[in-house]
């Protein structure tokens, strides 16, 4: 397998849509903050904000350019969802069945190489974010400990396992849809089912009672969400029950996803 | 006799179409097949199930004795080379680039095999050219395809189609390429197309197929002798007719006469005829293409 996933990362990093993927996400990278800056700038409100305490910090900067429905978050999974499906449209993906490759090791290599570049792709525009936003605002509101950067590179990893769920379920939709086309118009309808879900959820939340069956589901609903869940990176330290929050969506979605692709991918006929 | 492939019964239906309705065929080690079947008759169906890009709906094969039911089957695989349809290549990538992508998918990367199949195909040209596969034109495209199909130096090699979009010296090209890897290296073909007339010029056995159906298995041997020319010539004694034709002509006899085959001087063996006082009570004189054999072959299924 680990030929199929050269070959894939290979066909990947030489497709024009990756580099304007990698601009796209350098562009928005700087864009963001600067644009911050301006705006509060113009509104004359820097002062303002840093007396009321909320001051925007590079750590939510950092953060929230991880997140599945805002820019990069968004655009990325498409941009990679249509080079994916390529080796459909050009048919070398009967390359690798004809000379005896499973089905099962090609869709693996498929989800382990979107994982990678999505992973590459989201930390270096973080990263980027993280840069520039440290030009202009505070890290946080906290001094930068020991303990912090435990927590940084812990909600890295969590950030990251969200996109390695989110390479799962375009690798599943590639296999499923064999189109372009079809895979990005059925991954934005499930980010935006999710995004609305996560509306819905959250404003439900805050009318329903505490303690209630009700609020309970839609708390597990809301924090389980992880195309708009806040709880990675918000914080200081995590709770058990943020950590199976945040773990149960990426790993067991994850899972659930690769599973299906596989069996579905073992059942397609293939032109 | 052994068989690099050999299938029974094979069905496959795409919603409410049967694309193969029993496909029973065998290819024997060293062979040209032909597989010859009009536009739909299911050519690149059973195609793309030997190569396991379908799954048949019902029906077995066996490809290097391997039964397709098998886990092996994908070993079995490692053994084939195909082009189906078109040449499956990265657009974005050079001749080079393409074939360094397979031998890595194949697993095996090495330089020196990339330079002989790039010169096998007469693409040498293209070895250090950074043009992109998507820039090449048909002929070029189906050379890269068939160099990336040898890599692993397959034993069966299948080739759907290859002469389309060729110009006739890319047609000469790709059959003497055909002929001297049949000959120099034992690569057994299947080659599905259907003009029969080019195929008859490489292939050593046929499947005709229609309607998702073999109709008929022929060796060129035999279909040669389907398609010669003859007369036939009806008589009143049969007998006396053999005792004049068997000195000197290539017949053979049925209920009211012979049939003469080849190109013969109708005068000379006429005047044989008379002389020896047989009463001639018709003649008629056939040509016979391989088009003609195919459609009278295939003429019965039509109709159907």
């Amino acid at each position: 397998m680990t030929d199929l996933i050269k070959t894939d990362l290979k066909r990947i990093f030489k497709d024009k849509l990756f580099l304007i993927t990698c601009i796209i996400a350098v562009a928005l990278a700087i864009f963001s903050p600067l644009l911050n800056v301006l705006i509060y700038s113009a509104l004359d409100a820097l002062e303002s904000l840093e007396l009321l305490g909320m001051m925007p910090t590079a750590k939510s900067f950092f953060f929230q350019s991880f997140l599945p429905g805002n820019n990069m978050g968004f655009i990325m999974p498409i941009l990679v969802a249509i080079i994916l499906c390529k080796d459909f449209g050009q048919g070398t993906v009967r390359n690798k069945i004809i000379c005896g490759h499973s089905r099962r090791a090609i869709f693996l290599s498929m989800f382990i190489s979107s994982s990678v570049v999505s992973s590459i792709i989201m930390l270096g525009q973080g990263l980027i974010t993280l840069f520039f936003s440290l030009i202009f605002f505070d890290y946080s509101a906290e001094a930068f400990t020991f303990s912090e950067l435990g927590y940084f590179l812990l909600s890295v990893l969590f950030e990251l396992l969200i996109y390695v769920f989110i390479s799962a379920i375009i690798s599943f939709l590639c296999v499923s849809m064999k189109n372009a086309g079809l895979a990005v118009v059925m991954y934005v309808a499930i980010n935006f089912l999710f995004a609305i879900v996560g509306s819905v959820t959250m404003i439900a939340s805050t009318f329903a009672q505490a303690d209630t069956l009700g609020y309970k589901v839609l708390e597990i609903l809301n924090n389980a969400n992880v195309f708009t869940s806040t709880l990675i990176g918000s914080g200081v330290t995590y709770s058990a029950k943020d950590i199976f929050y945040i773990l149960m969506p990426s790993v067991g979605g994850s899972v659930l996803a690769v599973l299906f692709g596989i069996l579905i991918f073992n059942k397609k006929n293939l032109k | 006799m052994e068989y690099i492939f050999k299938s029974k019964d094979i069905t496959k239906s795409y919603k409410h179409r049967k694309a193969l309705n029993g496909v029973t065929m065998n290819i024997k080690k060293g062979d040209i097949y032909g597989f010859v079947g009009e536009n739909g008759s299911g050519k690149t169906t059973i195609i793309r199930v030997i190569t396991g890009l379908i799954f048949p709906d019902s029906g077995s094969f066996e490809l290097f004795g391997i039964a397709n039911t098998s886990p092996q089957i994908l070993t079995a695989r490692k053994k084939l080379g195909a082009i189906v349809e078109s040449p499956s290549i990265y657009l974005n990538m050079s001749a080079y680039e393409n074939l360094k992508m397979q031998s890595v998918i194949l697993g095996s990367y090495d330089e020196n095999k990339i330079k002989e199949v790039l010169s096998l195909v007469g693409l040498s040209y293209l070895e250090n050219d950074k043009k992109k596969a998507g820039d090449f034109s048909l002929g070029m495209r189906q050379r890269l395809g068939i160099a990336m199909a040898l890599l692993n130096d397959p034993e069966l090699l299948i080739l759907d189609e290859p002469m389309n979009g060729l110009d006739p010296a890319g047609i000469v090209e790709i059959r003497e390429l055909i002929l001297k890897l049949n000959k120099e290296k034992g690569i057994t073909f299947l080659i599905s197309s259907h003009i029969l007339t080019e195929l008859s010029l490489v292939a050593t056995n046929y499947g005709i197929i229609s309607k998702g159906k073999i109709i008929k298995e022929v060796s060129a041997e035999q279909l040669k002798n389907e398609c010669r020319n003859y007369t036939h010539i009806e008589v009143d004694d049969v007998e006396a007719l053999v005792s004049v034709l068997e000195k000197q002509y290539d017949f053979d006899t049925d209920a009211n006469g012979a049939k003469v085959y080849g190109d013969v001087s109708l005068n000379d063996m006429l005047s044989g005829i008379i002389d020896a006082g047989i009463a001639i009570k018709a003649i008629n004189t056939v040509k016979s293409s391989i088009e003609d054999y195919y459609l009278s072959v295939i003429g019965g299924n039509k109709n159907d």
